[in-house]
């Protein structure tokens, strides 16, 4: 055998050896991330349902509680409280026992009746903004469609032909029908967690040789700055793949999350992935003297990473120059490839441009991990 | 020293500092085929620089190094090849055995199975640490660490063996062993450079240099310097009273 592989070989052996013997970092790399994984599957809910809302009839009258019932029938609103007047529904959203107040004024069934257009107030608290966004909508929607159905009963009364609507939308939600969050949440999950274990234990087993002083055993032979990074980055490749498959098992048993496109681009993709986040704690543990430095440094690099990568928020809802920035974030095009080809059934022939950079970032981040590497080791 | 003796070691006008200290101040010595030199001096007087620079751990901010005839700090030099460091702290794997530690520097110096086998046997019988060999290092005592950190270091056969302080913290009786074993290793031709505070052990070494705030103040035999400064041989620390004494003087 070649000396180079009999000394990768050799490094890789050793990782191996020191990895299962510390029970600790076995339990990291495993345990928890699946269990990070079960948890925050549920945590992790975008769904705005059962918002609490107060609802203050000044009207009593019969058109405003049938707009409040069919309004409260839906799964959004929950009615919780009816107080008398406007202070007292203030006053519960102020103490957050509400996010929404409606209402009715004393003239609203007149003026309904009249066909002047009446109006119902909505209060809303807007300190969580998905929330009140979903509320607004909902009692805009409401508005619009009791609006209609009683135009048309109004026409019919009068013996009219009732307004024919002229746009028809036919509504159908492909990928993720019945519109779970869990079923997009759980791929981003899966990226953010293999982001932080193979990133941590990446840089801190490295700076923990350079603080026993085992790296600098390691400098005064013949082991090369490139074997050496590829002996220690090849058992955690393979781990962070046992842990992808994992969290997919998890994903479909526990979360419905479904599998349409090709395993084996999940594991190609899985593995340019790691190549980046692995290189990149290589590279946090080479400006790193301690193991705490580089548990900091790996913080201060996942944060941004994990916010600029889609995972918790669209990419849509985030300035233009800011997207710029994500292009540069492997975990972006890591959720991509593996929300298209789980959700989607995508290919290479859809995903390849993510699969490009992904190569990229992983050779960049291994090279100049290496390079580092050497310089710093004298 | 005439031109024709073989330098295995040496430092020519060496500068090293750490930020504003001076741990090397224009340090010079040769180390010659076959000798042991001891290194020594108090803490904090830059033994362990100058091995780190002889080790190739260490650039010299000014001046040079070399190992062999060659800078010990050329990542593909043959230096490595030849060179064998048993540093001061305790730097093999803990959470690895003896025989695995072994087997993972003898992979990393590219030796054949057979030669391996050759090697571990010759070295644990003269370490005496075949007893041991499934124990883990970080469960070892002192002294057969730092057996084990020199069986280690010389698994490749080197011609040139660093040891900086490979006494400190271990027993009056495993310090005679080692050192036996390190005159056994002469005897076989290999050269040595040893640093050490012990004044004690500085007598056992060919020759010896007196390292004092980063500046080689003394370079001798043992026996002619003690001669020089009118106390026995085996009161080496007299020795070395004197000459920082003397030096002192001077510079006041």
């Amino acid at each position: 055998m070649h000396p180079l592989l009999v000394q990768y070989r050799a490094v890789v052996v050793k990782e191996v050896r020191q990895t299962v013997r510390d029970r600790r970092v076995m339990a990291l790399l495993t345990l928890a991330p699946l269990m990070q994984l079960f948890v925050l599957g549920f945590a992790v809910n975008f769904d705005v349902r059962r918002v609490p809302t107060a609802v203050v009839d000044r009207s009593r009258s019969v058109e405003s509680r049938e707009h409040a019932r069919t309004l409260l029938a839906g799964d959004t609103l929950r009615l919780i409280a009816e107080p008398h007047d406007e202070r007292s529904a203030a006053t519960l959203l102020e103490d957050g026992e509400t996010s929404v107040a409606l209402v009715f004024p004393p003239s609203f069934e007149k003026d309904l009746l009249r066909g002047d257009g009446a109006w119902v107030q909505a209060l809303v608290d807007g300190s969580d903004p998905v929330r009140s966004s979903v509320a607004v909508d909902a009692v805009a929607r409401h508005a619009a469609a009791r609006a209609s159905t009683l135009g048309m009963e109004q026409a019919r009364r009068l013996g009219r032909e009732p307004p024919r609507s002229t746009v028809t939308l036919e509504s159908r939600v492909l990928y993720n029908p019945a519109l779970e969050t869990a079923v997009y949440v759980v791929p981003g999950i899966a990226a953010m967690l293999l982001l932080i274990v193979t990133t941590l234990i990446m840089s801190m087993g490295l700076a923990r040789e350079r603080e026993t002083g085992t790296l600098e055993q390691l400098q005064v032979t013949p082991l090369r700055s490139s074997v050496l990074m590829l002996g220690k980055v090849t058992p955690f490749l393979l781990v962070g793949l046992l842990d992808v498959g994992l969290a997919l098992c998890v994903g479909a048993w526990v979360f419905g999350v479904p599998l349409r496109g090709s395993l084996l681009l999940v594991a190609l993709a899985t593995l340019l992935y790691l190549m980046s986040t692995l290189g990149t704690g290589l590279l946090i543990a080479t400006a790193s003297r301690t193991q705490q430095q580089a548990f900091v440094g790996g913080f201060l690099f996942m944060l941004p990473a994990v916010l600029l990568s889609g995972v918790m928020t669209s990419l849509r809802a985030i300035p233009d120059w800011l997207v710029w920035l994500t292009w540069l974030n492997p975990v972006r095009h890591y959720v991509e490839v593996l929300r298209g080809v789980l959700l989607k059934g995508a290919g290479l022939s859809d995903l390849w441009p993510q699969f490009l950079l992904l190569s990229g970032f992983g050779v960049l981040m291994l090279g100049i991990a290496t390079r580092r590497f050497h310089k710093t080791a004298a | 020293m005439s031109a024709a003796e073989t330098r295995d070691l040496e430092l020519r006008d060496v500068r090293r500092s750490f930020g504003a200290t001076q741990a090397l101040r224009g340090v010079s010595l040769a180390v010659r085929q076959g000798e042991v030199y001891g290194l020594v001096g108090p803490d904090g007087a830059g033994k362990t620089t100058a091995m780190r620079i002889l080790s190739g751990l260490l650039r010299p901010h000014e001046g040079s190094a070399t190992v062999l005839g060659v800078d010990p700090a050329h990542p593909r030099g043959e230096a490595r090849e030849r060179l064998g460091l048993v540093p001061q702290r305790n730097t093999l794997y803990g959470d690895l055995s003896v025989d695995e530690n072994l087997h993972f520097f003898a992979s990393l110096f590219g030796l054949s199975r057979p030669d391996f086998e050759a090697r571990r046997e010759r070295l644990l019988h003269i370490t005496r640490l075949g007893r041991f060999t499934e124990r883990r290092a970080d469960a070892l005592s002192g002294g057969m660490y730092k057996k084990l950190a020199l069986a280690c270091a010389l698994l490749h056969r080197p011609r040139v063996l660093l040891l900086d302080e490979p006494t400190n913290g271990v027993d009056p009786v495993s310090r005679r062993e080692l050192w036996e074993l390190l005159y056994g290793l002469v005897h076989e031709g290999m050269t040595l450079l040893v640093s050490t505070p012990y004044m004690d052990e500085a007598a056992r070494c060919h020759r010896v240099g007196l390292l004092y705030e980063g500046q080689l103040i003394a370079e001798g035999e043992p026996r002619a310097l003690a001669r020089a400064h009118g106390v026995s041989p085996s009161d080496f620390e007299s020795v070395f009273l004197a000459i920082i004494a003397r030096r002192d003087g001077r510079a006041a």
